[in-house]
């Protein structure tokens, strides 16, 4: 699966995050989108699919894992890695058990996160909802 | 004094001195050494002299009274023994009255007379002698006269027993009537002087049981007497300082000043419990410390979100910069160097909420809205918040008048109330926080109630005893809620808890509007 065929959905209510990881992710050859507001999100995932859907886990309204809830409850071939601001052992076991991919804390480097999206990509099941 | 004392005196000790500085009594500086010097100044009068004194008053009355009583008792015994020998002596003359009687109708011996005058005049010697005291000498000199020429009368009748010629003559008829009249006469007085005697006997009698009643009610008031002084000196001493104990069970740390004019054992306990409240004080502020660091150590994951958001934003921003440098518009690198800057100064104000908190601020007193520092409090425990997904709300009412007291220290407390709701609803829940003015005390209001596990009614009484920790261990030190009361019982206001196990709990602590606590008119009575 090719860069440019894979789609990403970024949503974490820090504008600046959504701004530098469209730039970035962008750059590097994805297709990205950005919501700052999760439940606008969760309307576009609804009517969209995303391959990869990079989510902040404390947000306001609804939060990383109720998306990542939302997503396992569709079971769609969708790689959700979270965004935490502070990694405890509590939420990693809860993102493992939610079905997460990975999760990454901030603050992070775009590398750092385009590594964990490669992974991901990997794993893909090819042409799945596609 | 607040310079030269900074390591010593402690942060509440200073926030007492300027908190009672407008107050005339008591003094604005209530070190311990100053009131330890005051307590020493007084001339020493002990409780050991007042009772020796006491005691020593109580005894010598207590032997004038029994002296009084021998006395009395002593005389009465020789009266009783002279009337007794009066009567004796009366005897002995009506006897020798008989005999006379018997020579003048009979012309019987005479003779038989004189042993019974010698006893009599016996008599009356061992009277004058033992008992002239008490019955007084010129009557007894007097009967002694009488007596004296009665027995030469007699004694001239019996020389002359077989002078006819004396017998016949005018001269024995003198003498028989002087012998007649000398016998009445004797007979008569020593009656009379009998009489007199058991009257004086029966006054005195009288008289010592007027004494006894008098002197009963003499030592029945110098028992009370005895009785209020231990009172007033030493029941009355144990009350204050118990008093006292209270006080600083209750965290107010003010030391008992003097209040009499004396010193004495007392005077040292309470220079011991002054110096026994300093230390308190001095260990009570150090948990303070050591707590505010424990409560930025509860906030952790909170100020970690709080960092790591604009650390985030900085890094993601800046490796764009450093990836895309060339490819950048002027546009996008303003708006990159603008991220930069702001975010940058939303790490700094994170930093410094924090230092604000935890900085060793030297203690301040101030007027200002107790809404203020609670909302200041929120902003530090914000993400806590957030993060156990609980939902707050505020209800504050309009125009409440400000209080007086360290903002630093109420902020504390209110942090430490936020942070034990918050811990207290693991699942999520609401937290309420109401601030309004009791009308009927005039004192304002917070209350915060969260809708979590409750507190059991057997622990509602220990929670605010120092080291008593429902959380596990590691995770609460036990002193949040002992140094939370502390802090507001120095700003003259108390906390209270009201629980229902799995409803929630509310803290409400009230706060005077012009924080002089109610307890500071007591102190002048202490001691």
């Amino acid at each position: 699966m090719s860069k440019q065929n894979l789609e990403i959905c970024v949503i974490d209510d820090e504008t600046v995050v959504c701004k530098r990881l469209q730039q970035a992710l962008t750059k590097a050859g994805y297709t990205v989108e950005t919501f700052t507001d999760s439940r606008k999100a969760i309307k576009r995932l609804d009517e969209k699919h995303f391959d990869i859907i990079v989510t902040d886990i404390r947000m306001d309204n609804i939060d990383g894992m109720e998306v990542l809830s939302h997503i396992r409850q569709q079971e769609r071939n969708t790689k959700v890695i979270l965004i935490t601001g502070y990694a405890t052992i509590e939420i990693a076991r809860e993102a493992q058990v939610k079905g997460a991919y990975d999760f990454i804390s901030k603050p992070f480097k775009p590398n750092e996160l385009q590594q964990v999206i490669e992974r991901a990509a990997k794993e893909l099941v090819p042409h799945e909802g596609k | 004094m607040r310079e030269n004392n900074k390591t010593d005196i402690s942060l509440s000790s200073i926030l007492q001195d300027s908190l009672y500085s407008s107050s005339s009594s008591p003094p604005p500086e209530l070190s311990e050494e100053k009131v330890k010097q005051a307590l020493l100044q007084r001339p020493s009068f002990t409780v050991k002299a007042r009772l020796i004194i006491i005691f020593l008053i109580f005894f010598l009355i207590s032997a004038g009274i029994s002296i009084t009583a021998m006395l009395m008792l002593s005389e009465i015994n020789d009266r009783i023994a002279f009337v007794a020998l009066a009567d004796s002596f009366a005897n002995e003359i009506q006897h020798v009255r008989r005999i006379e009687k018997n020579y003048f109708l009979y012309g019987s011996d005479l003779s038989e007379a004189l042993p019974l005058l010698k006893t009599a005049n016996t008599m009356l010697d061992k009277a004058s002698q033992d008992l002239g005291h008490v019955v007084g000498t010129k009557e007894l000199h007097d009967i002694h006269t009488q007596l004296h020429q009665y027995r030469q009368l007699i004694q001239i009748l019996i020389n002359k027993k077989n002078d006819s010629l004396f017998l016949s003559s005018q001269e024995f008829t003198t003498t028989a009537q002087q012998l007649r009249e000398r016998g009445s006469a004797i007979l008569l007085m020593s009656l009379d002087m009998s009489q007199k005697e058991r009257q004086v006997i029966s006054d005195m009698t009288k008289k010592a049981r007027k004494v006894h009643i008098f002197l009963l009610v003499i030592l029945l008031l110098l028992s009370f007497f005895i009785a209020f002084h231990i009172y007033r000196h030493i029941i009355l001493r144990l009350q204050r300082l118990s008093h006292a104990t209270e006080r600083f069970a209750n965290g107010d740390f003010l030391p008992i000043t003097p209040t009499r004019k004396y010193k004495d054992e007392f005077s040292r306990l309470v220079i011991a419990m002054n110096h026994m409240m300093y230390e308190l004080n001095r260990r009570q502020n150090l948990l303070v410390e050591s707590h505010k660091l424990r409560a930025i150590g509860n906030l952790t994951a909170g100020i970690a979100h709080e960092l790591n958001n604009p650390l985030n934003n900085i890094m993601l921003t800046s490796e764009v910069l450093k990836d895309n440098l060339k490819s950048l518009s002027d546009e996008e690198l303003v708006d990159i160097a603008h991220d930069l800057v702001t975010q940058s100064e939303r790490a700094q104000q994170v930093v410094k909420n924090l230092l604000d908190f935890a900085r060793e601020s030297e203690t301040k007193t101030a007027y200002f809205q107790i809404t203020a520092i609670i909302d200041e409090t929120l902003q530090l425990a914000k993400n806590q918040i957030k993060l156990n997904n609980i939902q707050l709300e505020k209800e504050y009412e309009k125009g409440l008048p400000p209080i007086y007291g360290d903002r630093e220290l109420l902020k504390q407390v209110f942090l430490n109330l936020i942070i034990n709701a918050i811990d207290a609803m693991p699942d999520g829940g609401k937290l309420t926080i109401k601030v309004f003015q009791d009308k009927n005390t005039g004192f304002i209001s917070i209350h915060v109630k969260d809708t979590g596990v409750g507190i059991p009614a057997h622990i509602l009484g220990s929670i605010f005893n120092p080291f008593f920790t429902t959380k596990p261990t590691g995770k609460g030190t036990g002193l949040g809620l002992a140094v939370s009361r502390g802090i507001i019982v120095k700003h003259g206001g108390n906390i209270e808890v009201k629980s229902t196990v799995n409803e929630g709990a509310t803290f409400i602590v009230h706060l005077p509007i012009v924080s002089i606590p109610a307890h500071e008119k007591d102190i002048s009575h202490e001691e």
